[in-house]
């Protein structure tokens, strides 16, 4: 059976982050899994600017966020393994590792866990209705324009104004799509402010608080749906081809759910707490990777 | 003109029996359906429940079929390799009302002859489900109950019915029907087939594929049930199938594990509607049931709400019908109309019967080949570590996973699409990508790019679930 001192799961700012500090701390047997044939997690499909203001004193673009990170890590030794899905992990600190044509198990002194978050689905909410084509997390349709150059709709609804529903609004805008509104059930926008500004109020996208969806209408393809003001409880039907939910992100702790606090368990970045800015979740992540690199060195 | 001795009209659940116990005799058989894909109607929307037997009037023909059916069922998912879960049921009372109920459906049951059914005082159930609402009185414990999937089930039907030589016609629609001497007449959008006979399982529209050439006799009403789907990781899931039997005369909450893992609460009933959207009120009524009966169950762990159509079959003069309604118009022909619960138990059986009768009729001799086993789609997340080890390295495309929710390899979605699946929710019924907590918002891209190499379309062609619901916008709507 394989063995390393440390596996990181999870190859996106925070497991990059956390990789090159615990190899900077002194840890010279490091493996870093990602299941994405690509590394970087959700940042190379985030081709707006706005990231790595603190990290690298400059605004960066998602991918170019990665390059700076992926460059660094080619100065070390640290073994990445892309297409890499880790099915299990167990007490006796030994993982199930599983590629094209290679399921194997590593034993490991530390693990740090950098597995991101997961968007939550419109299944979650009690909201009735059809389930027809035409419905998107938002991280769904960032990919979906992005990375695959495909085409999601065009009379978009947006419920959840979160950082990601914004920048998904003005994105959609820029696609020549007509953006109906980014529906937000609280007093006022979820995300950050600049994101307001920049992707909403430059675009002149409207923002309709204390609103939310409460069925959705379509046979085959989405055609509207019933919307609530909450204040008032008054309804209406708005039209649209496309739902772009941005409901939140959970923490994806799938892996080790059934361990319990364990002192070789790290976790680092969203995983453990979702961060509004990639440069704070790098940045426990360094912490966490850097503590762990030390106690392995 | 193709010719078969019989024809099976609708590929859900029930049709995909009757061809697959009609294909025991020596018979040129055709099972035509609608859609692209079978299992994709009232198939696909179920309680997942297989019924030891005990809610039926001794005597009745639901009776014996479900508990016959009832017993055979591990052999028959045995033969069709499909996961069975004999988990028990506890059907619960709270109150005098429910209590007689109970008693009741002891002396039916044991007057049915459904084994081991027991009455259990409040201590020993809550034993058995600690996480119960107080207040229990008794539970009628039934351990023959069960559950499963009921597309996979119909699916595999299917493959074994194509196994024994079965013809599978997808995409034809059955428009009219004629009779003379011969046989019958069928006239699809893809052309006439003749057949010396028809087993008409068409589902909601049986009643109007029998009136294509003989007066109406029976109508159907159909009744919606909307239900919520917890994730296999939430807490406070029970163990047992739970039937709330509640004080007032009302339908209860039904509470099953599925075999998948994962945790369906339903049905809140809806009458006289075809409507497959849910209802917020629906929802509502589930979610608030469920925390009453179950009062630490976790619904934060809600990952889908879905609506399931039942067909009531009615007489002309609006008095239901409460036998399987099993329809013989004319000679050799057949017709399953409004095969309400429990249909899912009964379904080899009702194809059993059906294909009985109508083997006698044709004088068909048995298919001394006829082989009853079918072999499901190898899943590599319910293998051991060296057992899944080995296969990843014999077949790269088992070491690459696809589904990462429900651990689900590109090996399986290839077999998949292999063995019919055309759409990612085809995909979905066949190997259970999607199913899981992110509800395919992480996979499904990349089955739809799997899809369309393997069926060589566009990308854009790729559908969710059938003709107009294309991931990709087209413009079209």
């Amino acid at each position: 059976m394989e063995h390393v001192k440390l596996l990181i799961v999870g190859a996106g700012a925070a497991g990059l982050s956390a990789a090159l500090s615990a190899w900077d701390a002194g840890c010279r047997d490091i493996l870093l899994a990602d299941r994405s044939a690509i590394p970087g997690g959700v940042l190379p499909q985030c081709i707006h600017r706005g990231f790595g203001l603190t990290a690298f004193g400059e605004e960066l673009s998602g991918p170019e966020y990665t390059e700076r990170l992926l460059a660094a890590l080619a100065g070390t030794g640290v073994r990445l393994s892309l297409g890499t899905e880790v099915l299990s992990v167990s007490h006796d600190k030994a993982a199930v590792l599983s590629r094209r044509g290679c399921v194997s198990r590593v034993r490991f002194e530390r693990l740090i866990l950098a597995s991101g978050c997961r968007e939550k689905s419109i299944g979650a909410l009690p909201v009735a209705g059809t389930r027809p084509a035409g419905i998107f997390t938002a991280g769904q349709a960032q990919e979906m324009i992005n990375l695959r150059h495909q085409n999601p709709g065009r009379e978009v609804l947006i419920l959840g104004s979160g950082d990601l529903g914004m920048i998904m609004a003005r994105r959609f805008s820029l696609e020549g799509k007509h953006v109906i509104a980014v529906l937000e059930q609280g007093e006022t926008y979820g995300g950050m402010a600049r994101n307001y500004h920049r992707c909403m109020e430059a675009y002149h996208i409207p923002l309709c608080c204390r609103m939310t969806v409460r069925e959705i209408h379509g046979q085959g393809r989405i055609s509207g749906v019933t919307a609530e003001h909450l204040d008032s409880g008054e309804r209406e039907y708005i039209a649209c081809d496309t739902l772009v939910t941005a409901l939140g992100l959970i923490p994806e702790r799938a892996l080790v759910r059934e361990l319990d606090a364990s002192p070789w368990l790290s976790l680092a970045g969203n995983c453990c707490r979702v961060h509004d800015i990639v440069d704070s979740a790098a940045s426990q992540a360094q912490r966490v990777g850097h503590e762990a690199g030390a106690s392995l060195s | 003109m193709e010719r078969f001795d019989a024809a099976v009209i609708g590929g859900g659940l029930l049709g995909c029996f009757a061809a697959r116990e009609l294909s025991r005799r020596k018979l040129d058989i055709a099972l035509l359906e609608a859609r692209e894909d079978v299992c994709t109607g009232i198939s696909r929307a179920n309680t997942a429940v297989v019924y030891p037997g005990y809610d039926h009037e001794p005597g009745t023909l639901k009776a014996e079929m479900t508990v016959r059916a009832n017993a055979a069922f591990d052999r028959l998912c045995k033969e069709l390799d499909v996961p069975f879960s004999r988990c028990g049921s506890l059907m619960l009372s709270f109150g005098p009302r429910a209590d007689a109920v109970l008693r009741n459906k002891l002396q039916n049951g044991e007057a049915n002859g459904v084994p081991g059914l027991r009455l259990l005082d409040a201590e020993r159930v809550y034993a058995m489900e600690p996480g119960l609402a107080p207040g229990l009185r008794h539970a009628l414990f039934s351990p023959t109950a069960g559950t499963v999937n009921p597309w996979q089930l119909g699916i595999a039907a299917c493959e074994n019915a194509v196994h024994n030589g079965v013809q599978l016609r997808l995409n034809t629609k059955v428009e009219a029907l004629h009779r003379d001497a011969e046989g019958y007449l069928l006239e699809t959008d893809r052309g006439s087939i003749r057949t010396r006979a028809v087993i008409n399982c068409a589902g909601l529209a049986a009643h109007w594929v029998q009136e294509l050439l003989f007066p109406p006799s029976v109508r159907i009403v159909p009744t919606a049930g909307d239900y919520l789907v917890l994730d296999k990781n939430s807490v406070g899931k029970p163990t047992h199938i739970l039937e709330y039997e509640p004080e007032e005369k009302v339908k209860g909450l039904t509470v099953v594990p599925t075999v998948e893992g994962s945790l369906l609460l339903g049905p809140f009933e809806r009458d006289n509607t075809l409507d497959y959207a849910t209802t917020e009120g629906g929802l509502f009524w589930v979610r608030e049931q469920a925390s009453r009966l179950l009062p630490g169950l976790d619904l934060d762990g809600t990952i889908r709400s879905f609506a399931a159509v039942r067909p009531n079959p009615e007489q002309m003069d609006g008095r239901s019908i409460h036998s399987f309604c099993i329809e013989h118009p004319a000679e050799r022909f057949w017709s399953l109309i409004g095969i309400k619960t429990p249909g899912l138990t009964c379904a080899r059986e009702l194809g059993q019967y059906v294909a009985a009768a109508l083997a006698r009729e044709l004088h068909a001799e048995e298919n001394k080949a006829f082989d009853p086993i079918r072999r499901a789609i190898p899943k590599a997340h319910v293998l051991s570590f060296d057992e899944r080890r080995k296969l990843a390295a014999a077949e790269a495309d088992y070491g690459e996973i696809i589904c990462c929710c429900e651990d689900v390899t590109r090996a399986e979605v290839l077999e998949a699409i292999r063995r019919g699946a055309c759409t990612v929710d085809g995909v979905k019924r066949r190997v259970g990508t999607g199913m899981g907590c992110c509800q395919g918002a992480r996979c499904e891209q990349k089955i739809a790019a799997l899809l369309s190499e393997a069926l060589r379309m566009p990308e854009s062609a790729v559908t969710k679930d059938g003709k107009g619901t294309e991931r990709i916008y087209n413009g079209a709507c």
